[in-house]
Parts: structure tokens; C-alpha cells; sequence
């Protein structure tokens, strides 16, 4: 004969002392991040609530008015969309020149050895290292002689000369983690080095493709400086034609928040269409597999 | 063969053909209603010329009037009108280069003594002279002599033709608040600062507003304490930052923006000085009359029935208003001088400057402008005469010649100075000796950088 014994395990409760604990630094946590959130999104509010203001309460501090287009009708009026255009063309050709120029010479860098290879990639670099204000002289001195002032392809080569370091150093990288051995296949099964390169290696880099893109394009969209210096009438670019809002008789703030929020826009659509790739691109890499 | 005959004009032998030609440009032009080009019509076929010159009303005015040039002279006129800030940046750049890419630009007063003395821009006294290019009926002696003060070189000579007149006055957004309060429209420095205190923060308003670039809105008060920014404009440029006089008019400036100002006033551009007298949230300002005339504007401001302006206090020293012109000018590069010279004597032509005025321009340069019934009409607010005030500072500044500092080429950097003295002041970090030893300190190197023997 034996007894029967039944054990019942029940979880045990955390004390209440802790269970708060927890409860508070959670909703804490929380809170923490709404609060940071609004500190970011804030500005960016009062930027687009200020384009749909009358221009007589342009600075208000209250939110009662009722919503106008004029600032927007306003800026149409004043060739905006011609700066608008000269913005979205300088930076996506840009961007396409300095990716279709960059990405070979990245992937040179990185799969064939050469003499001075590491020098190479450092003068790569130097565009990059002194500050915009350094190249402003030199540029606008030969633009000038070759007559290229106020248009849209020196801008162009401009922004090519910078986008170029960021491609080449931030491609090489990503070549260098994309494993050779499934290049080394390709060739195996009759691709030519363009081939493979093409079918195999690029779709492997392709968030880092993404992001670097959207890098050189950010930097073409939002460049003041240059633009200021290089442009006349034809070829000024958003950032320097909402600079022009502020006249010697008064800042035109609705146009300049009207402005403003439409050039956020093709950034904000661009990064939302690629944004798998980009967290991806940004962050490969970060752990050494 | 053919015979010219010559007749005389304006003292000089001129073909018949062309005499004639010119007097039917005229009369066509009486009759259109524009200024006929003194010389032969379309004399400048062919010729593209560059101008440029910053937003504003005056630039607004002339933009469709341009066209009739263009009709006169055929010649094509491209008209660049950027902001202030870009337009600054781009003809400082093109000038310091002495490019080509302009053919007539805006003198901008804070840089007029470094463009003019530098010699980036063209001297205009021989085009003045000769009849040939220049009628008589164009009249320089018309202008201002305190506008055409600044746009004169050390050398004596002219290098710019003004075409707007900025002076500083004071202004308050709710007159009948300030008369309630039992006060009258402040005269003195001392009564600014009683009157600013009275007030402030009644009304929901601020007592006293003013923009951040205190290199122009402080100087006045730097004045009126018997205090300069120099020993002895343009030839002693010692700086004179750290006297007794100008420490105190400093304690005074920044004590009536820290006591009596709004939140963040430090960080007041002149469009945020501005917008917050003309909404009436603050009641007092000194400024540019281009900015505070706008109070009287009923479309844009909340304070148009209750504004009230006068000069800019006195001090025991005196009363100093600020002045600042602006002019067209051709750079050294230019290669159509001639072309360029025409534009702009089309440009600050009577009839040109007359329809301005009539458009409602506010700030001429001519004293036939100024002394028009339909300027001084419009110049006339809630019973205040503001054309009056812009008159006697004009004089007062020619006749006084403070304004001197500003034709000091290394001015911008001790201007600069200021800005950093008075917001060190304001905001506690400095006491008035500290922050004005400091700046009269780094003015003075700032100086010898520039390579003035002090």
C-alpha cells in the first residue's frame, strides 16, 4: 500500500512591491518614448499647421483659424515649381551618376588588389574631409570660366564629387560581406565577371544599394550652400528659392512653411518606399557573423 | 553725300536726326505714360543686360515696368531679385571676384564702404557729367544729399545712385493704451524706459521689441549717450566700445530688452520684432521705418487704428536716428557700362520714382518724392506724419554725419562685436564693463586682421 501524493505547483506571484516596479518602469518606458516622439514631430507640426495660415497670423500662438491654400497658390505664382523641378533633377541625377560611376569603382576596390589600393580609396575620401565651404572659391572660379554658372549640370558635377566618396566607401563595404564564393560559381557556370557582378553580387548588396542612394539623394535635395553660390535664376533649387521668402521688408512665413513642408515630401515618400532596405542597409554588418 | 546738321543740347552739339529721334522717344513716352530714354530708340539692340538687386517693394514696382526699357532701348534686361541674405552672399562673392556676371547691382548699405573702397564697382561722376549720357533733366542734385552721402567713396567720388531711404524710428502699437496709462509718446531715452515699464506686460503686451542685430538697432542709443563706435569716423578707427558713455547706453539698451522685452527677445530677427508690434503684443519698438510703416497697413496689422511713431528718443547727448541707403551701383567688372548706366538712370528717373511713389512707395530718395502731396498723403497715419519723421532723421544724420561708422569697410566685424556685447548683457552672462571690454577687445583685433593701422 502507498499514499497517494499529488503535487500542485502554481506559479508564485511576483511581490506587489515588484509587480509595481515593473508596471511603472514599463509605462514609464512608455512614456518616455510618446514624450520623445513628440519633441521630434513637434517642429515638424508647427511647420505644416503654419502653411495653412493666413499670412496675417503666420505667428500666432493659438489654433483657431481657419485652414487657407494661399500660401501654397502663392508660391505657385512665385515659380516655386521651377525650383521645385531643379531640385528633384539635380538630385536624382545626381544620385543615378554617382551610383552608376561608384558602384563599379566600389566593387574594384574591394575584389581585385592593386598597388597603392588603400591610398586610392583615401584620396577617395579627401572630398569629404574638408569642410563644403573650402571648395566654394575653386568651384564657382571655374564654373564661371566655363560659363556652366547658374545650371543645373554644375550643380550635378558638384554634388557628384561628394556623393562619389560616400558610394565608393559605403559600397566597398558591402562588397566586402557579400561572399565571393558565389561569384566564384557564376564563373564556374559560364557568367563573365559584368555578368556575375550584375545577376549575383548586386541583388546580394541591394539594401545597401538602397540606402546609399538615399543618402546621395538626401544630401543633393537638402544642399543649401553650393546651390546659393552656383545658381543665379535658372537653375536655383528649393532650399535657396524658400531663402528668397525672406525679404528686406519682411519674412513671408506661410510661403516659407508652405515651401517647407512640400520639400519635406519626396524625401519622406522616397525613404518610406525603401525603408525594409534601408534599416537593413544601415545596420549590416553591425555583427560580425 | 549727305549734310548733318548739329543743334545744340544740354550744351553739347548733337546730330539733328538724333535730336530728333530723341524728342519723338520723348513725346511717345509723355504720351505712354514712361520715361523716354534720352538717347536714339533702340540703341541697345542687341545688348543683354544683367541686373540684380534684392526683394523688395521698389524691386516689385519696377519688375513689370521693365518692359518698357526693354521697348525703348532694345535692349533685354534680366532682373534678379533674390532675398536679402542670397542677394548679399552672391553680389559680395561676385564683386570680391570682380566678375562679369553683373552689369548693375544693389549697393547694399552694410557693405557699401567694403564694396566701394575696395574698388568693385564703377565710379558714376563722369557719367554724371557728360550731357551725352546723362540729361540735364535727370537732376542729381534732386536726391537727398544724406542719401547720396554714403554712396560716395573716400575719394569723393559717387558709386551709387540711391533709390531707397531707411531710417530708424520708434513706434508704439497701442497709443491709446499708453495715453490711458497718463503718458505721451516718448521723446527721451528716459521716458522710453518709464513708459516700457509702465506697460509691460499690460495689455498681454511686452514694453519694449526690438531685432537682434544690434549693430543698427543699439548704435542709435550708443549715440544719444554721447557714445560712438569710433574715435573719429573714417579716419581714427579706434574703437571707443568700452567709455563710460557707451557702457552705460549698453546698461541701458539691455536692461529696457531684458526688464521690458518678450520671452526670448535675444532671439528676435526683425520679421519676429516686427510681426510682434504689429499683432500688439508688444507696445513700443525701435526700428527701420520700412518695417514699423507697416503698422499702419489695416490688411496685415491688428494695431492700424491705435499706432502712433515719432522720432528716436533723444538722448543726453542728442538724437541720433539711423540711416541706411541703398542704391544702384555697377561693378568694376561690368562690361556694359554704358548700357548698365542707362538702366539706372531709367531706373531713379523722376517719372520712374514719381509712378513708384504713386504705387505706394514708401521710402524715395528724391526730394520732388518726398515733397509730393500724394507721398506725404499716404505717409499719414492716425495723424502722424511719417514722411516728416523720415525727413528730419535724414537730415539730422547729414547734418550730424554719425552715420560715419557705417563707411567703415571693417564695420561688419564690429558690428558683430555689438551683437555678442548686448546679448552677453541681456542675458546675465556679462555685466555692461565686462561685455564692452570684451567686444572693444576683439574689435581691435578684428581690425588689425583687416589690416587698419590703429
Amino acid at each position: 500500500m502507498h499514499a497517494e501524493v499529488t503535487l500542485s505547483i502554481t506559479p508564485s506571484r511576483p511581490p506587489f512591491t515588484q509587480r509595481f516596479t515593473g508596471f511603472v518602469a514599463r509605462h514609464a518606458r512608455d512614456a518616455v518614448s510618446v514624450l520623445i516622439l513628440l519633441l521630434v514631430l513637434a517642429p515638424f507640426a508647427w511647420l505644416i499647421q503654419m502653411a495653412f495660415r493666413p499670412a496675417a497670423d503666420a505667428l500666432e500662438l493659438n489654433f483657431q483659424f481657419t485652414p487657407t491654400l494661399d500660401a501654397f497658390r502663392d508660391l505657385w505664382q512665385d515659380a516655386f515649381a521651377r525650383s521645385f523641378g531643379n531640385s528633384l533633377l539635380v538630385s536624382t541625377l545626381s544620385t543615378a551618376l554617382s551610383m552608376l560611376i561608384g558602384v563599379p569603382a566600389a566593387y574594384a576596390l574591394s575584389r581585385w588588389t592593386f598597388r597603392q589600393r588603400s591610398h586610392v580609396a583615401l584620396w577617395i575620401l579627401c572630398t569629404r574631409m574638408a569642410p563644403p565651404i573650402a571648395f566654394t572659391i575653386p568651384f564657382f572660379l571655374a564654373f564661371r570660366w566655363l560659363g556652366m554658372l547658374d545650371t543645373v549640370w554644375a550643380l550635378v558635377v558638384v554634388y557628384l564629387t561628394f556623393n562619389l566618396a560616400i558610394v565608393i566607401w559605403m559600397m566597398q563595404g558591402f562588397f566586402d560581406a557579400a561572399p565571393t564564393a558565389l561569384e566564384e560559381a557564376a564563373w564556374l557556370d559560364g557568367c563573365g565577371i559584368w555578368s556575375a557582378f550584375w545577376h549575383v553580387t548586386l541583388p546580394l548588396t541591394r539594401p545597401g544599394l538602397v540606402a546609399t542612394a538615399v543618402l546621395c539623394f538626401i544630401f543633393s535635395w537638402s544642399d543649401f550652400f553650393f546651390a546659393l553660390i552656383l545658381t543665379r535664376t535658372q537653375a536655383v533649387t528649393a532650399p535657396v528659392a524658400i531663402v528668397n521668402f525672406l525679404q528686406y521688408d519682411g519674412w513671408e512665413w506661410t510661403k516659407i512653411a508652405a515651401a517647407g513642408t512640400l520639400v519635406m515630401l519626396p524625401v519622406l515618400v522616397f525613404t518610406a518606399l525603401v525603408r525594409k532596405y534601408l534599416v537593413h542597409g544601415l545596420t549590416a554588418g553591425g555583427v560580425k557573423d | 553725300m549727305t549734310r548733318t546738321t548739329y543743334l545744340y543740347e544740354n550744351g553739347v552739339l548733337v546730330p539733328r536726326r538724333k535730336l530728333l529721334t530723341s524728342a519723338l522717344a520723348a513725346g511717345a513716352g509723355a504720351l505712354l505714360g514712361f520715361p523716354a530714354i534720352a538717347t536714339s530708340n533702340k540703341s541697345l539692340k542687341g545688348v543683354t543686360l544683367n541686373t540684380s538687386l534684392y526683394s523688395s517693394p521698389y524691386s516689385k514696382l519696377l519688375r513689370p515696368w521693365i518692359a518698357e526699357f526693354e521697348e525703348a532701348t532694345g535692349a533685354k534686361v534680366n532682373f534678379d531679385t533674390p532675398g536679402f541674405p542670397v542677394y548679399n552672399q552672391r553680389a559680395d562673392l561676385e564683386l570680391s571676384t570682380k566678375g562679369s556676371a553683373f552689369d548693375a547691382v544693389n549697393v547694399t548699405f552694410i557693405y557699401s564702404s567694403r564694396w566701394i573702397n575696395s574698388g568693385w564697382l564703377t565710379p558714376l561722376d563722369e557719367y554724371i557729367a557728360d550731357a551725352n549720357k546723362t540729361p540735364a533733366n535727370y537732376d542729381v542734385k534732386d536726391f537727398l544729399e544724406g542719401t547720396l552721402a554714403p554712396e560716395r567713396g573716400t575719394d569723393g567720388k559717387l558709386y551709387g545712385i540711391p533709390w531707397q531711404a531707411e531710417v530708424t524710428i520708434a513706434a508704439a502699437s497701442r497709443f491709446d493704451a499708453l495715453k490711458q496709462a497718463g503718458f505721451a509718446f516718448p521723446q527721451t531715452t528716459q521716458e522710453l524706459e518709464q513708459v516700457s515699464k509702465a506697460l509691460n506686460r499690460k495689455e498681454g503686451a511686452a514694453g519694449f521689441v526690438t531685432d537682434n542685430h544690434y549693430g543698427w538697432t543699439f548704435v542709435p542709443f550708443l549715440h544719444a549717450f554721447g557714445g560712438d563706435v569710433f574715435r573719429k569716423a573714417p579716419n581714427d578707427l579706434y574703437p571707443t566700445l568700452d567709455t563710460p558713455e557707451a557702457i552705460a547706453a549698453a546698461d541701458y539698451f539691455a536692461r529696457l530688452l531684458r526688464d521690458c522685452g518678450p520671452d526670448g527677445v535675444v532671439s528676435y530677427n526683425p520679421d519676429q520684432a516686427l510681426q510682434s508690434i504689429k499683432s500688439g503684443r508688444s507696445h513700443l519698438s525701435v526700428q527701420g521705418q520700412i518695417n514699423l510703416s507697416q503698422l499702419a497697413d489695416k490688411s496685415s496689422s491688428k494695431v492700424a487704428n491705435t499706432a502712433a511713431w515719432g522720432l528716436v528718443p533723444k538722448g543726453p547727448a542728442g538724437r541720433f536716428p539711423g540711416t541706411a541707403i541703398h542704391g544702384w551701383g555697377i561693378p568694376v567688372g561690368s562690361k556694359n557700362k554704358d548700357a548698365a548706366w542707362q538702366f539706372i538712370r531709367w531706373a531713379t528717373s523722376k517719372e520712374i520714382l514719381q509712378r513708384a511713389v504713386a504705387a505706394g512707395y514708401a521710402s524715395p530718395t528724391r526730394r520732388s518724392d518726398i515733397d509730393s502731396a500724394s507721398y506725404r498723403d499716404r505717409q499719414r497715419a492716425n495723424g502722424f506724419d511719417i514722411a516728416a519723421l523720415t525727413i528730419d532723421s535724414i537730415a539730422l544724420s547729414a547734418k550730424q554725419g554719425h552715420m560715419k561708422y557705417r563707411t567703415v569697410a571693417a564695420y561688419p566685424q564690429v558690428d558683430q562685436q555689438l551683437n555678442k556685447a548686448i546679448e552677453l548683457i541681456v542675458t546675465n552672462q556679462r555685466t555692461p564693463e565686462q561685455a564692452m571690454k570684451q567686444a572693444q577687445a576683439a574689435s581691435i583685433a578684428e581690425l588689425r586682421r583687416a589690416g587698419v593701422t590703429i
